[in-house]
């Protein structure tokens, strides 16, 4: 990996002292030396090239290149004179985007299913292997830039003018390697008119940051239980199955929306505005609830570019289009059974919902505000939350299989909870509520508090010593790989 | 527009200064914090960190020496000044120093014999003879993966300024970081923290198949160790407790200072410490942490080997490798550990040029020799074994005492 680097050896991961100096010299060029708007652009693009380069340098033509493909690819829609033209175009886009992904994502899986599958009917079949290096965050921005050919297509947008600006909104450092999937029609209108942040952007983007390091700092931390659980390494109590569980929720919550609050920050503190990407979702009262709080900007992506295009809710469609839908958002994290189980698990929890939601006997059930019937769904909700994330983490369908049936062994031959692991089950928990109290309150209070600079700061900067104190910095973002 | 550029400028060096200024005082915080806690590096290599204060002063000595480099099996086992006296009645003049040091394992052991190197070239003076422990189970992929959570806090505190700077431009990311913990941090990682106060969280430490001591047992080994401690305030009122003993060369007290009565108390102590329960766990414990008997070896770690054996060749005039004393009762390796180690000694011999010393089955060190699994007593087993390198360098001596008579 080093040797393909621009800066040999550096990964520029937001809770490490190389990304603070890259950041603390890019708002030096930012802020002070290119002050005009196209030379900040420029600037901008450059920076997060040497930011996506310091990872693997071989992979800046693909980024570039999908940029300018799909840049000059929605000019053309946006000139041509028939719906059919148009058609062919945006073809060519879902082609050229969908065929990246496709090819250094989903091949290796394709073929390696295809051979097992054969074998199945006694068939020898050693098909080869592409043995790719997956470009980091490829899955995001691939998404970002098919939405704009999208967009215009449908005539959502009007193809804008301006190569330089398309691309360096799409390669933006900020989100380019775990997003939020931000919409070509969000981002592109404020890389055109950079502005300048104001204070009151400037205090929540280090709200979020702070936010964002805690979060992530306590993922790390979540990890050691979440591996005992799925390592299968050793016999463990149910209870520590469930902590391992709770600790995976807790550790993926964590580190991706800590790097999104991360993201957001960062670009709030460059004059930036990227939308919500989670929203408590532990909370939610429902699967369709928690999907409205889970990676919003990949759920909301997926509604309105591959749902609605299936035909939404019309034509008694639904199931289906649900079905399609979660299946591909289950592969888009990853290419293995287990992603698409996870995908095909929460299409049928979805589906199921919205069949009981109808019938006469739940309706009121679903419909209720009764605080006793929302801890009642809320409590259905996470514990199937939950079991999907089994399917996600699992290493194996027989893994997740494992680990579901050890939730599930009361009385079984599994050992008995030691005080220790009752303690690690408090703990974990424990966790996982302080990691949603702290996005409550961001959502709910933060003005308040920000308003009170005497509290304010001295907060923040306690936070980030915590941070600094503990942890172990050396984890990768979990999301980078998707 | 010149209004609007410098608005742009007052508004980004707010920010800057923020981020700047936020983590300064966040990591003041951090060093605020660790200094209160009274945690520093030098707290987990602390016998490294005093050696190394005394070497400048050790180097500008006019006497021939002898350094015997190793783990705390080196530490415990080797009595410089036994050595010396001796050495001395075999007519041969020399000063020897115990540098063996426990929690280390080659890799951090690499960066030590880097710097005792430093300090005797910069001094112009070479050592007369090095003996280097090679410690097998100190190399295992399990001993390197316990030490994992500190080896940039080691590094941070053994590296010189110019290694350090030699890994930032291979490793940016894992440079910044080791200069972050070095110069913000007082050497002590985020990692080694958490690992601090996450210790009540670990698996409890597993326990032999053993009847535990019983409270008779228990009671004897707290009223000799409190006497030998009263007897031992008495025969040296003027001691310093230093991690490593200028005075003492580094090694402890020794038998011909002691009272026949203490010795005596010594080796009553001594049993009481190797009961089946107290040497059933410490082996286990070994197994956990160092893989003792497969020796499943770390690549990495014999590599760092070979290279202490190098460095050493850098400043000493003569030096050898050996294998310390085995606790054969307890320590039994399988044939496939032995092949394994084997290998590794074959290939530390074919680096070096050097043949290895092997003295784990001498059949002049026993059981009862030993503290614990590993460990020789300093009164008994360090003393034979001193003697024993005695033996074996003496003739080596001499004759390089000889060569450099004009």
């Amino acid at each position: 990996m080093c040797s393909v680097s621009v800066l040999p050896g550096v990964i520029m991961i937001f809770n490490t002292p190389i990304f603070f100096a890259f950041f603390v010299v890019f708002l030096l060029g930012y802020g002070f030396i290119f002050l005009k708007h196209k030379p900040k652009v420029y600037f901008t693009l450059v920076a997060s090239l040497v930011f996506y380069g310091s990872w693997n340098y071989h992979f800046i033509p693909l980024l570039v290149g999908s940029a300018v493909a799909d840049y000059f690819i929605a000019q053309a829609i946006g000139n041509a004179a028939s719906q059919r033209h148009k058609k062919w175009l945006v073809t060519l886009s879902l082609c050229i985007n969908l065929g990246i992904l496709g090819l250094f994502k989903y091949a290796d899986f394709a073929l390696s299913s295809v051979g097992s599958f054969l074998t199945l009917f006694g068939y020898e079949a050693s098909l080869p292997t592409l043995a790719w290096i997956l470009p980091v965050g490829i899955s995001f921005y691939t998404f970002q830039s098919l939405s704009y050919t999208i967009d215009v297509y449908r005539g959502d947008m009007q193809p804008r003018k301006g190569l330089l600006e398309f691309t360096a909104a799409l390669a933006f450092f900020p989100q380019l390697v775990a997003g939020p999937i931000l919409r070509a029609r969000h981002i592109l209108p404020q890389m055109h008119d950079i502005q300048l942040p104001s204070f009151a952007q400037v205090k929540t983007g280090f709200l979020l940051i702070t936010v964002g390091l805690m979060k992530k700092t306590t993922a790390d931390l979540l990890a050691g239980p979440a591996a005992t659980a799925f390592d299968g390494q050793q016999t463990i109590s149910v209870l520590e199955t469930w902590s391992g569980v709770l600790a995976f929720a807790g550790q993926i919550y964590g580190d991706f929306s800590g790097y999104t609050d991360m993201a957001i920050g960062i670009a709030l503190l460059l004059g930036f505005n990227f939308p919500l990407n989670f929203r408590v979702p532990y909370f939610a009262v429902s699967p369709v609830d928690f999907w409205r709080r889970w990676h919003i900007s990949l759920s909301t992506w997926l509604r309105d570019y591959l749902y609605i295009s299936l035909g939404g809710n019309r034509n008694n469609r639904r199931m289906r289009n649900v079905m399609i839908t979660m299946l591909l958002g289950g592969l888009w994290h990853g290419a293995a059974w287990t992603f698409i189980a996870w995908g095909a698990f929460h299409g049928v929890i979805i589906t199921a919902t919205h069949y009981l939601s109808n019938l006469a006997v739940f309706k009121p059930f679903a419909a209720s505000n009764n605080k006793f019937h929302i801890v009642l769904k809320w409590a259905i909700t996470f514990y199937l939350v939950l079991l999907g994330w089994v399917l996600f983490r699992a290493t194996s369908l027989e893994n997740a299989w494992q680990v579901i049936c050890d939730m599930h062994s009361f009385g079984g031959a599994l050992p008995a909870a030691s005080s220790l692991a009752i303690t690690i089950f408090a703990l974990v928990s424990a966790a996982l509520i302080l990691m949603h109290l702290l996005d409550y309150f961001v959502l709910n209070h933060s003005k308040k508090l920000e308003s009170k600079g005497w509290l304010f700061w001295p907060l923040l900067v306690l936070g980030q010593a915590l941070c600094l104190l503990i942890g172990e910095p050396s984890n990768d973002f979990i999301y980078f790989q998707f | 527009m010149t209004s609007s550029i410098s608005n742009s400028r007052k508004v980004y060096l707010k920010v800057w200064l923020l981020v700047v200024l936020g983590m300064a005082v966040a990591m003041s915080l951090v060093r605020l914090f660790t200094f209160a806690m009274g945690a520093s590096g030098e707290e987990f290599i602390g016998r490294v960190v005093g050696s190394l204060k005394y070497l400048p002063k050790i180097t500008q000595q006019q006497d021939d020496q002898v350094m015997v480099f190793g783990s705390s099996m080196v530490e415990a086992g080797f009595s410089p000044r036994q050595f010396d006296r001796e050495m001395k009645q075999r007519g041969i003049d020399v000063t020897s120093y115990n540098f063996g040091s426990g929690g280390l394992n080659p890799l951090f052991q690499d960066y030590y014999s880097r710097r005792i190197r430093d300090i005797y070239q910069a001094n112009n003076k070479r050592l007369k003879l090095a003996i280097i422990e090679f410690n097998p189970f100190q190399t295992t992929k399990r001993r390197y993966q316990g030490a994992v959570a500190s080896i940039d806090g080691y590094l941070g505190m053994l590296a010189s300024d110019e290694e350090l700077w030699q890994l930032a431009k291979e490793d940016p990311t894992r440079g910044a970081l080791i200069y972050n913990i070095h110069y913000f941090r007082d050497d002590i990682s985020a990692e080694m923290i958490t690992y601090f106060f996450g210790r009540g969280l670990q698996a409890e430490r597993p326990k032999p198949d053993a009847d535990p001591d019983t409270e008779e047992q228990v009671a004897l080994r707290r009223k000799l160790g409190d006497q030998l401690s009263e007897q031992f305030e008495k025969d040296y009122p003027d001691y310093v407790d230093e991690d490593w003993s200028y005075n003492w060369q580094g090694g402890g007290t020794i038998p011909a200072e002691r009272s026949e009565e203490t010795l005596k108390v010594f080796e009553q102590y001594y049993e009481s410490l190797r009961t089946p329960y107290r040497m059933a766990s410490d082996k286990l414990w070994r197994e956990i942490s160092a893989d003792i008997t497969e020796l499943r070896f770390q690549e990495e770690l014999v590599e760092s080997f070979i290279k202490i054996v190098k460095n050493f060749k850098q400043f000493s005039d003569q030096v050898e490798v050996i294998m310390l004393p085995k606790n054969s009762r307890w320590i039994k390796n399988s044939s496939e550990a032995l092949a394994r180690q084997q290998a590794v000694i074959e290939r530390i011999e074919k680096a070096t040029g050097i043949k290895i010393i092997d003295y784990q089955n001498t059949d002049r060190i026993t059981p009862e020799m030993f503290i614990d699994t590993t460990h020789l007593t300093r009164y008994h087993g360090g003393v034979v074994f001193t003697n024993m390198l005695v033996e074996e360098f003496a003739d080596d001596l001499k004759a390089s005492d000889k060569k450099t008579v004009p």
